[in-house]
């Protein structure tokens, strides 16, 4: 767990950060959202002290964290910072080595865990553990970055916007790999962004930002539903608000089950049940239709989704 | 498409006049007597005489044929030219002093000269357009040098005047090249290990690097003559006075004053390059690493060093050049080196021994600037820098 209270900055005359307060549960994801020079960035550096807190108390696991080893609080906290900040002079394998070496891991261990996270995330460890950071393109160094943020198993994730210079492809791809990952591993993250659509995405709870203030601290769907401010809501967006509701939700949660799943009809038009509404609800327009079967990954036919429920749904 | 080269075409076409206009070598009666100059024709004969023109006119017509593989037999002629002229210089010296003069002595003239340094650009530029690896290049010089050296060791040059100069005097020259090399790399060392708590200084105290920036530079600025002068006078009151300096060999002229003032002259480069260096390191790995979770040193040693390494080893092949060079003035104020050749030569209105002193010198740069390139290609390739120099070719 992580607690902010009344935390501030200063860098000179300009506070970056002012009295914000802000707890992150152990498990949970939270995502930092704001237009450019908020505090975001600031705000994530002081959590591992990367800049000393001119205010206020910053606790992890109840422990203030100024008067944890410096060494210890970093080493049990990853961090993925846009760019990568990989070292271009080491592997990729010597690079997610780091942190564990650190720690003193013995060889074998550390090798094996090397292997084991770039597997975790789709990079072949025959073909990659020996590349050097020039030789990958930007998605292959935003994974490995990931996973060297993620190699000693920390408690703690810190992401500085991981993916912010990735093409839109990649980054889904990425975005859908962080959440696979944290399915998983369920780290207490704080994910700084200043795409509202990955917010809404990645978030267990989304803090917006504003001049070195927090404006709303809550759910994706909250801050969709009630926007705290007009700032908050012209972020989200006012005309496709409801498409981005419809994006938070997948199919399966809405769908009307059958009693027993059937074998699907082959070429009649579906979704996936790990699709989200708003998909569901792309396809019902380009198709003019009013219901969809909804279809597993085995060609199953798990159940239905009707445009009534729909609409009740995202109402 | 293959196009002509032209840089090649306009080295060989100026080789090949040169050549023919300029004189070959002269020949002296002894060694007070002014020489006696001999144009190519007259020295080398027919036989000597069209071997380098043939030669040269290959390269000439390579560098024009648009043929595949033209640049290896421009590379051969080259090669095979550069060997043959201390040969070819040996039958000049054969034919022309032989019972003639027994006490005379012949010496390069512009001709050759002029060969020398144009067939050494145009093995350059063969070699980079072929691509040539480290083991080529490495080969192409070892030939060249070779030949030299068996020349040298049957006596082929003996009665080049600057091979007689150095007979008279083998043991000053070994220690002449002690002398010089000791000094170049003290001084280069002993810089090295000032600049690295200066520098170290300077990026943690934003406000120290402007007054040592100033310094270094102002102590560039001072006339080498006039620094080595000017310590004569409180290096001699001091060591006067204090026993213990006297002891230490430390007086006002010799190795002190010259150490002194090739390290003052070496901090500009150095300083400025390790800053550089440590400096470009992008701030975001720097950062990345800290907060990974390494302490200050592991942050140092393991990042910021070893990604500096490339640039800090530019710094030390620059600094090695400019001491290597500085060195032989320091040989006014006695402390040895191949600078004491140049003066007496330059004393005795004696070219050859001023040669014996300035080829030297020259050949110690060239060899600093080839280790360090190959150092700093080193270290950049261990730093992952995986870009290989690309094949060119037209
Ligand atoms: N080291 C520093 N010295 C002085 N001012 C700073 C420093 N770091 C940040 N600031 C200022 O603090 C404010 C917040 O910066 P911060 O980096 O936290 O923004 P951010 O929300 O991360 O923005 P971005 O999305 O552009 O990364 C900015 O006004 C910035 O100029
Ligand atoms: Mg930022």
């Amino acid at each position: 767990m992580i607690e902010l209270t009344n935390v501030s900055r200063r860098f000179g005359e300009v506070t970056a950060v002012d009295r914000i307060s802000l707890t992150v549960e152990t498990g949970e994801t939270c995502v930092l959202v704001g237009s450019s020079g908020c505090g975001k960035s600031t705000t994530l550096r002081m959590i591992n002290r990367l800049l000393p807190h001119s205010a206020g108390d910053i606790r992890v696991d109840g422990q203030d964290i100024r008067e944890v080893d410096l060494q210890q609080l970093r080493l049990n906290m990853g961090y993925a910072i846009q760019g990568t900040g990989l070292f271009p002079h080491w592997t990729v394998a010597r690079n997610i080595a780091l942190v564990p070496q650190l720690q003193g891991w013995e060889r074998a261990r550390v090798e094996a865990r090397v292997t084991e996270l770039l597997d975790m995330l789709g990079l072949s460890p025959a073909e990659y553990a020996d590349k050097y950071p020039a030789q990958l393109s930007g998605g292959q160094a935003q994974r490995v970055g990931v996973a060297r943020a993620l190699a000693a198993d920390p408690n703690i994730l810190l992401m500085d916007e991981p993916f912010g210079a990735l093409d839109a492809i990649t980054r889904e791809n990425l975005q859908n790999e962080m959440l696979r990952i944290q399915r998983r591993l369920r780290k207490t993250t704080v994910f700084v962004t200043h795409d509202i659509d990955e917010a809404l995405r990645l978030a267990d709870r989304i803090a917006v930002m504003d001049q070195g203030r927090i404006l709303q601290h809550d759910t994706p769907d909250a801050i969709l539903r009630q926007p705290a401010s007009a700032f908050v809501e012209s972020l989200v967006g006012s005309q496709d608000r409801g498409l981005k509701l419809a994006a938070l939700q997948s199919v399966a949660e809405v769908m009307q089950r059958h009693p027993q799943p059937r074998q699907a009809v082959p070429e009649k038009v579906s979704v996936g049940a790990q699709d989200s509404l708003r998909q569901a609800l792309s396809v019902m327009l380009w198709q003019q239709l009013s219901e969809l079967p909804v279809v597993d990954d085995q060609g199953l036919e798990l159940g239905v989704l009707t445009r009534e429920r729909l609409w009740r749904e995202t109402a | 498409m293959l196009a002509p080269n032209r840089v090649i075409l306009v080295l060989g076409a100026i080789a090949l006049l040169l050549f023919c206009s300029l004189d070959f070598g002269t020949i002296q009666p002894n060694r007070i007597v002014e020489g006696t100059p001999y144009g190519a024709l007259d020295a080398l004969e027919w036989g000597g005489f069209a071997l380098v023109t043939l030669l040269l006119a290959v390269t000439l017509v390579a560098a024009v044929l648009a043929l595949p593989g033209r640049y290896w037999a421009i590379l051969v002629s080259v090669v095979l030219l550069l060997m043959a002229l201390p040969w070819l210089f040996s039958g000049f010296l054969e034919d022309q002093l032989g019972e003639r003069y027994p006490y005379g002595r012949g010496g390069f003239a512009a001709g050759f000269w002029s060969l020398l340094f144009l067939l050494a650009l145009m093995l350059v530029e063969g070699l980079r357009q072929v691509g040539a690896s480290a083991w080529l290049r490495l080969t192409a010089g070892v030939l060249v040098l070779l030949s030299w050296w068996r020349a040298l060791e049957v006596e082929a040059l003996a009665g080049l005047s600057l091979v007689m100069e150095f007979q008279t005097r083998p043991d000053q020259f070994q220690q002449a090249l002690l002398d010089h090399l000791a000094l170049t790399l003290g001084a280069v060392m002993v810089s090295l290990l000032l600049a690295v708590p200066l520098v170290l200084v300077m990026i943690r105290r934003v406000r120290w690097q402007r007054p040592v920036f100033a310094l270094v530079s102002f102590l560039q600025t001072i006339p080498s003559l006039a620094l080595f002068g000017l310590l004569i006078a409180p290096l001699s009151y001091l060591s006067a006075n204090l026993p213990l300096l006297q002891q230490l060999g430390i007086r006002g002229i010799g190795w002190a004053p010259a150490m002194i003032a090739l390290v003052a002259y070496s901090l500009l480069p150095m300083v400025r390059n390790l800053f550089v260096a440590l400096t470009e390191v992008p701030a975001d790995l720097l950062e990345a690493a800290e907060g990974m979770g390494m302490n200050r040193r592991q942050v140092f040693l393991r990042v910021q060093l070893p990604l500096a390494l490339p640039v800090v080893i530019e710094g030390v092949r620059m600094t090695t050049i400019q001491a290597t060079g500085l060195t032989a003035v320091a040989a006014l104020v006695g402390a040895g080196g191949f600078g004491t050749f140049i003066f007496q030569g330059l004393g005795q209105a004696a070219m050859d021994l001023v040669l014996l002193g300035a080829l030297p010198t020259v050949a110690l740069a060239l060899a600093a600037d080839t280790l360090f390139t190959a150092l700093a290609r080193l270290s950049a390739r261990l730093n992952g820098a995986t870009a290989q120099p690309s094949l060119i070719y037209e």
